[in-house]
């Protein structure tokens, strides 16, 4: 049993990752990722409402008539993520700022919706709460690697404390101006791809 | 026959109303629940803000920052139009508008210029014509805060004004610190703008305000010459513009000539410079106007 619930959240880490595998939830992947921080705040979010609102989706999802399915399931996806922008602005005011439209574009994101539809709207409250969480944890680490590779090489930082020093500031390196605009996340995102089909191959698809 | 039972447009319409509500319970709780919080949040980031754009570092715990502003700080509420104090005229105008405030002291902290602009009432702002608007805000509040910061004695040490123009993609909202000159700047920031991250969104980095402490404003004419400009000429009015982000820059550029002009600060500025005329000589104005007094 405790087997199960390893697999039910590493499971979507590595093997069935939402980003590399599923290409779900890209868009914003792309716009919060020029920094470590925001990347850390944003995969706990999305983590937090793919959670959550799998939980709630699988409790009712006897009862969800077929013809409102996906709105219900967006209403509970957005009432969740009100709730956690509304937290974030309370307890995490500069982060919240920081991050600005895109707390609110959780509910656009494909993964959430994608899991409540394909897994909770079938599985019991535990397993898809657990379900929720690992596919937020896999989409984390994808914004978690791409911020670290984006805010190291753009900015010379990782959150925020130098780690390169730029030029600018009277140091040696150099900033890749690419590194802090949107297509830089695509070529980090397909490298880790590569990457990690070079470590797990049977992800490769047959052409 | 469950599935039937489930599908039923009874059913469906029950789900939906149970739905709503409990999600708007929700929603309706983070929000007021969180409200407070929320707004001394706000209120704390803007006096850190203005602290900060007049020199004070290493601000410490939010009861710090509020001491320290309740000592330093003086507000002011002012007619744009003509300059001059005008506390009891904009409490009047906004009870009017149906903003209810108890006294003037509740005025002064309260007052929210934003909210006033935004409001498109005519008794608290005015609408600009197409040209007039250089920084797309429509309407222009009637009445402003002016934050003056003293020394422990109590003498004018800097005037904070704040400034907000549009970018590329948002409105960004500022405070510009001024000596007592009303002519050499003493500091920018921006508390509130969504500027690309990196490229616009520099208009909060170290390097990008560190450029504005000792430029003037005003040229010989009284002209508005502090600039942003492309690869800047090394003189006393030009600010170097960001790389990748002329809007931004522009935007920040006309914000300037908008709030130090006539249509902002100016009568202000002018009004202040006559009464004060030896406050100016105590820093260095090689060029630029002096007081005529």
């Amino acid at each position: 049993m405790a087997n199960k619930n390893t697999d039910l959240i590493m499971d979507p880490v590595f093997d069935n990752n939402p980003i590399a595998l599923q290409v779900l939830g890209i868009c914003s992947a792309l716009a919060v990722t020029t920094q470590l921080s925001t990347s850390v705040v944003m995969a706990i979010a999305v983590t937090v409402v793919t959670g959550c609102s799998s939980a709630a989706i699988a409790a009712i999802r006897d009862r969800i008539p077929s013809s409102i399915r996906i709105i219900v399931q967006m209403t509970i996806i957005a009432s969740l993520v009100i709730v956690v922008d509304q937290v974030l602005k309370a307890f995490a005011f500069k982060l919240s700022q920081e991050l600005s439209v895109f707390v609110g574009l959780i509910i656009t994101n494909c993964i959430v919706m994608g899991r409540a539809e394909g897994f909770a709207m079938k599985n019991n409250v535990k397993d898809s709460f657990l379900d929720g969480i690992g596919n937020g944890l896999g989409y984390g680490l994808i914004l978690l690697v791409v911020g670290f590779f984006r805010e190291l090489f753009g900015s010379g930082k990782l959150f925020g404390f130098t780690v390169l020093p730029l030029q600018s500031d009277g140091g040696w390196y150099e900033a890749n101006g690419l590194m802090l605009l949107s297509p830089s996340a695509f070529f980090i995102i397909g490298f880790f791809i590569w990457a990690l089909r070079i470590w797990k191959p049977e992800q490769i698809e047959e052409a | 026959m469950q599935q039937d039972k489930k599908n039923s447009p009874l059913n469906v319409i029950i789900l939906a109303v149970v739905l709503c509500v409990v999600c708007s319970l929700v929603v309706s709780t983070a929000a007021v629940g969180l409200k407070s919080l929320q707004d001394k949040n706000v209120a704390l980031d803007r006096k850190a803000n203005l602290l900060q754009v007049t020199g004070f570092e290493d601000l410490g715990t939010s009861a710090d920052i509020n001491e320290l502003f309740g000592q330093r700080f003086e507000i002011e509420i002012i007619d744009l139009e003509t300059g001059e104090p005008a506390v009891a005229k904009a409490m009047a105008a906004l009870n009017e508008v149906g903003k209810k405030m108890k006294n003037e002291e509740e005025t002064l902290v309260k007052y929210d210029q934003v909210w006033a602009s935004k409001s498109k009432k005519d008794s608290v702002s005015d609408q600009l014509s197409k040209d007039e608007d250089t920084i797309q805000i429509k309407y222009r509040e009637k009445f402003s805060h002016v934050y003056i910061m003293k020394s422990e004695s109590g003498k004018v040490e800097k005037y904070v004004f704040p400034v907000r123009g549009y970018g590329l993609w948002s409105m960004m909202k500022g405070y510009l610190a001024v000596e007592p000159d009303l002519q050499t700047i003493a500091g920018l920031t921006f508390y509130d703008q969504a500027e690309t991250p990196g490229l616009g969104g520099e208009i909060k980095s170290v390097k990008f305000k560190a450029q504005w402490p000792g430029k003037q404003i005003y040229g010989a004419k009284g002209d508005v010459r502090v600039q942003v400009v492309k690869s800047a000429p090394d003189d006393q009015y030009s600010i170097d513009a960001l790389t990748g982000a002329t809007i931004t820059s522009n935007g920040v550029s006309k914000m300037m000539k908008y709030w130090l002009g006539d249509q902002g600060f100016g009568p202000y500025i002018k009004l202040k410079k006559q009464s004060q005329p030896e406050a100016a000589n105590t820093t260095m104005v090689t060029t630029g106007e002096k007081t005529n007094g």
